[in-house]
C-alpha cells in the first residue's frame, strides 16, 4: 500500500464530501470511507473510532436540530421563553443536522487510514524529499502521543494513591502539571536521541523506496477520476445543490456523481487487512 | 591511542551555581572504559561530552578543552560527531523515531545522506552485531525492554562509530535483558570499537574493562580497574518481631493489562511486618499484582481484601509523579495528607537526600530523583508498602539506605510487597520470594535462605 495513493484518495474522499451538499453522494462518501476502513483494519479495530465518529456525528445532528428552528415541517415545541433551546423543532432542521454529521463523520473515516493503516516512515517516505526532516519530526512527535496518555494514567493513578482527590478545577494541577513536565521530558530525551544520530546534519535520504504497485495505480486512477467527474457534473448541472429550508425534499440524483462516488469504493476491493 | 582528551574541563549546567564537571583531565584509550560513581556525580554530564550533547544540547558554560579523536568537542556540533560517537541512553522507550525496528536503525544513516544501499548494508551489519537480525522487521512496540535497548545500540552501531557511549543502558531492563545487553556491549572492543559504558552493577563488566572512571561530585579520577573489589551486600536485616496480622489478601484474582489476561486465579496474602518480595520476568503480572493489591486495579474475577491502612505505592514510573518545587516539598505533602507530624528532614536523611532537599526534584539524576520518590511516599507511618523496582537506577549506597528504611517499616509494622530484579535487596529483605511469570504464582526460596 503506496502513501501517495491513499493521499490521493483521502483527497477525493474529502474534497467530494465538502464540495457537495447532496446527502445522497455525502452517505456514499461515508460508506465508502466504511468498507474502505473495513478491508484496510478490519471491523474489530475500528470499533473505538466508529464509536468516536458516531458520537460526534450525533452531537452535529443534535446541535443543529435544538439551535436552527427553521423549517416548515414542526416535529414539537418548547416555549419560546425557555433560554437557547425555546422555539420549533422541525424536520428540515434534524436533516440538516444529520447531513452535517454524515460530512464530519466521512471526512474522519477518510482520512483514517493514514493513521490506522500506514505506519509513520511509510507516510515519510512518500513525502518529496524538501519536507523529508519535517515530517520526520512530526512523525517522532507523534510517536509521543500513546507516552502522553499512559503518563496521564500512571501519575493519576499514583497520585490518588499519595491521597491526591479531585476538587475543583485547580486541584488537577497535580495530575496535569507532572504529565505536561513528563512529556516535556521525554519531547527533550527523544530530541537529544535524535541530535545524537546526525538529525539536521544535511540532506537526508530513506532506507526503502515507496513503491507505486498496480494496485496502487488502480487506486490513483479510480479517485483522479472520481473528482474530475464529479466536478464536471457539479459545473454542468448534473449533481445539483440541496438544501432543506424551507421545507424538506428529496436531493436530486444523477447517474454520473452517482458514478464518481462509487469510485471511491475502489478500495474495499484492493485493500487486504493488514491486522 | 587517545580515543578522547579532556584537559581542565569544567562545565556548568545553564542557570546551576556549582559545575557539573570540575576540572576534569582524562584520557580515554581504546577498548572498554568503564565509568563508576555515585547518583548525581557528573556520570550523564561526563558521557555527554563525548558526544558534545554537553554543551551543545544542553547549553550553559564551559572551559578546558576536550577533543574526540580528532574533533574539538566545543566547536563541532553533536550531528556531526554523530559520525564517530554512537551514544545508546538509559531510557530505551524515549529514544525510538520509527515504529518499525530496520527502519529505526536506518534513522542514523538516512540523516547521513547515504545511499540507499549501504543503509541497507549497514542496517544489517548492525542488526547482527547488536544480536537482533531476527527482528529487523518486527514493530518496536511490541519489543521487550531488553530488545528495545538493543534495537537503540544497533540504531548508534549503523552509523559505524568508532565510539561506542552507553549511559546506564541496563538501568530500565530485567536481569536477562541486561545480561544479553551487556554482552552485546562488550562484544563491540572485539569488533575493534572503543566502548564507554556507565554502569551501577559492575560485576559483568570489570573482567573485560581496560580503564575505569570514577566521577563523585563532578571530579572526574581515573583508577586501576584491577583494583575494584564488588561492594559488600547489605546482609540480612534481621527483624525485631515476628510478622502478625494478614493486611491484604488475594482469593482467586485474575487480572487483566488491556485485552490480555496477565493473572489468572492468584490465591495470595500478606501479614503485617512481612516483606514479601516479587521477581519473575518484564511483562510477567509484577506490577499488575502490585496495583491489585494497593487497589488500584480492580480484579476481572475473585476477591481482593485489605486493611483500611495506609498504602504507600511507588510506581513503575516514579519520578512522573514528582511535581512540587523542592524534594522537601514532596515529603511534607505527603505527610500533610496522611495528616502525620513527622519532620520531612527525617527520610530526607535516612536516603542520603539532605544535600538535594530543598533542590527541585526534576533537576535531579535519576537515581537522586529515584531516592526522592521514595522519600515522596514512604514518610510517616503507611501499613502497606508496595513497590515497584525501587532499586532501579540506584548505587550500592543508596541501595543500602533504601535496606535500612524498608527494615525500619517492616518492624514498625507496616505489611511490604517488592517487585523487583535486585536479588540482593531480596537476599536482604524478603521473608518469602514469589515468582510472576506466565499469569501465575509460586513461592520461591528467598536467596539469603538458600545461602
Amino acid at each position: 500500500m503506496n502513501a501517495r495513493a491513499v493521499a490521493a484518495w483521502v483527497a477525493a474522499c474529502i474534497l467530494i464530501v465538502l464540495f457537495t451538499t447532496n446527502p445522497i453522494y455525502k452517505t456514499l462518501v461515508l460508506a465508502a470511507a466504511f468498507t474502505a476502513l473495513a478491508a484496510g483494519v478490519g471491523l474489530r479495530r475500528m470499533r473505538g473510532v466508529l464509536i468516536g465518529v458516531a458520537l460526534i456525528a450525533l452531537f452535529a445532528t443534535l446541535l443543529n436540530f435544538v439551535s436552527a428552528h427553521l423549517g416548515s415541517t414542526v416535529l414539537f415545541s418548547l416555549p419560546a421563553q425557555v433560554p437557547a433551546v425555546g422555539g420549533p423543532y422541525t424536520l428540515e432542521a434534524l436533516v440538516f443536522g444529520a447531513t452535517g454529521g454524515i460530512t464530519i463523520a466521512a471526512a474522519i473515516l477518510s482520512a483514517a487510514p493514514f493513521s490506522m493503516l500506514l505506519a509513520s516512515h511509510e507516510v515519510i517516505d512518500a513525502l518529496p524529499a524538501g519536507l523529508s526532516r519535517t515530517g520526520t519530526a512530526i512523525a517522532a512527535s507523534l510517536n509521543l502521543v500513546p507516552a502522553v496518555a499512559t503518563s496521564f494514567a500512571e501519575v493519576n493513578e499514583a497520585q490518588r494513591l499519595r491521597g491526591w482527590r479531585p476538587r475543583g478545577p485547580r486541584s488537577w494541577a497535580e495530575i496535569v502539571v507532572p504529565v505536561v513536565l513528563t512529556s516535556v521530558e521525554g519531547s527533550i530525551q527523544l530530541a537529544e536521541s535524535m541530535e545524537a544520530r546526525g538529525f539536521g546534519s544535511g540532506p537526508r535520504t530513506t532506507f526503502t523506496r515507496a513503491r507505486i504497485r498496480w494496485r496502487d495505480w488502480i487506486l490513483i486512477a479510480a479517485a483522479s477520476t472520481s473528482v474530475a467527474l464529479f466536478l464536471v457534473s457539479h459545473a454542468a448541472g448534473w449533481a445539483s445543490d440541496w438544501y432543506p429550508y424551507p421545507t424538506l425534499s428529496i436531493p436530486a440524483l444523477d447517474a454520473r456523481p452517482l458514478a464518481a462516488c462509487l469510485l471511491l469504493f475502489a478500495p474495499a476491493l484492493l485493500w487486504r487487512s493488514r491486522s | 591511542m587517545a580515543v578522547a582528551k579532556l584537559e581542565r574541563l569544567t562545565y556548568w549546567y545553564p542557570g546551576a551555581p556549582e559545575p557539573a564537571l570540575r576540572d576534569a583531565c582524562l584520557q580515554v584509550e581504546e577498548g572498554l572504559t568503564v565509568v563508576a560513581g555515585p547518583s548525581g556525580g557528573g556520570k550523564s554530564t561526563l558521557l555527554r561530552v563525548f558526544n558534545g550533547l554537553v554543551p551543545h544540547f544542553h547549553g550553559g558554560r564551559i572551559a578546558g578543552s576536550a577533543r574526540v579523536f580528532d574533533s574539538d568537542i566545543t566547536s563541532t556540533p553533536t550531528r556531526e560527531l554523530a559520525r564517530s560517537v554512537g551514544f545508546v541512553f538509559q531510557d530505551p522507550e524515549l529514544q525510538t523515531v520509527y515504529d518499525v525496528v530496520d527502519r529505526e536503525v536506518a534513522f542514523g544513516p538516512e540523516n547521513m545522506g547515504l545511499p540507499r544501499r549501504e543503509i541497507s548494508d549497514r542496517v544489517e551489519e548492525a542488526l547482527n552485531a547488536a544480536g537482533i537480525a531476527l527482528l529487523a522487521a518486527r514493530t518496536v512496540r511490541t519489543l521487550s525492554g531488553g530488545e528495545r535497548q538493543r534495537v537503540a545500540l544497533a540504531s548508534a552501531l549503523a552509523m559505524r562509530p568508532r565510539l561506542v557511549v552507553l549511559d546506564e543502558p541496563t538501568s530500565q531492563l530485567d536481569p536477562r535483558g541486561a545480561e544479553i545487553m551487556l554482552a552485546a556491549a562488550t562484544s563491540l572492543v572485539a569488533r575493534g570499537r572503543s566502548v564507554v559504558i556507565a554502569e551501577h552493577r559492575l560485576e559483568r563488566l570489570m573482567p573485560s574493562a581496560r580503564a575505569m572512571v570514577v566521577v563523585d561530585g563532578g571530579r572526574v579520577e581515573g583508577v586501576d580497574p584491577g583494583s575494584w573489589r564488588r561492594p559488600p551486600a547489605s546482609g540480612r536485616v534481621p527483624r525485631n518481631a515476628p510478622p502478625g496480622g494478614e493486611v491484604w489478601s488475594l482469593a482467586a484474582a485474575t487480572a487483566a493489562f488491556g485485552d490480555r489476561v496477565v493473572l489468572a486465579g492468584v490465591d495470595l496474602s500478606g501479614r503485617s511486618g512481612e516483606v514479601v518480595a516479587l521477581c519473575g520476568p518484564n511483562g510477567g503480572g509484577k506490577t499488575t499484582l502490585l496495583r491489585l493489591i494497593a487497589g488500584a486495579l480492580a480484579p476481572l474475577a475473585g476477591r481482593v481484601e485489605r486493611r483500611p491502612v495506609r498504602i504507600a505505592y511507588l510506581p513503575q514510573n516514579p519520578t512522573a509523579m514528582l511535581h512540587r518545587p523542592t524534594v522537601r516539598a514532596e515529603v511534607a505533602m505527603t505527610l500533610d495528607r496522611s495528616r502525620e507530624h513527622d519532620r520531612p528532614e527525617a527520610i530526607l536523611e535516612e536516603l542520603g537526600l539532605t544535600a538535594v532537599a530543598g533542590r527541585y526534584p526534576r533537576d535531579l539524576s535519576s537515581g537522586e530523583r529515584q531516592r526522592a520518590a521514595l522519600a515522596a511516599v514512604l514518610p510517616g507511618r503507611p501499613g502497606l508498602v508496595l513497590l515497584d523496582e525501587p532499586t532501579r537506577g540506584m548505587d550500592a549506597a543508596a541501595r543500602n539506605a533504601l535496606v535500612g528504611l524498608v527494615a525500619r517499616l517492616r518492624d514498625q509494622g507496616a505489611a511490604v510487597v517488592l517487585a523487583t530484579h535486585d536479588a540482593e535487596l531480596r537476599a536482604a529483605l524478603a521473608d518469602r520470594v514469589i515468582e510472576v511469570a506466565d499469569g501465575s504464582v509460586s513461592e520461591t526460596v528467598p536467596e539469603a535462605a538458600s545461602r
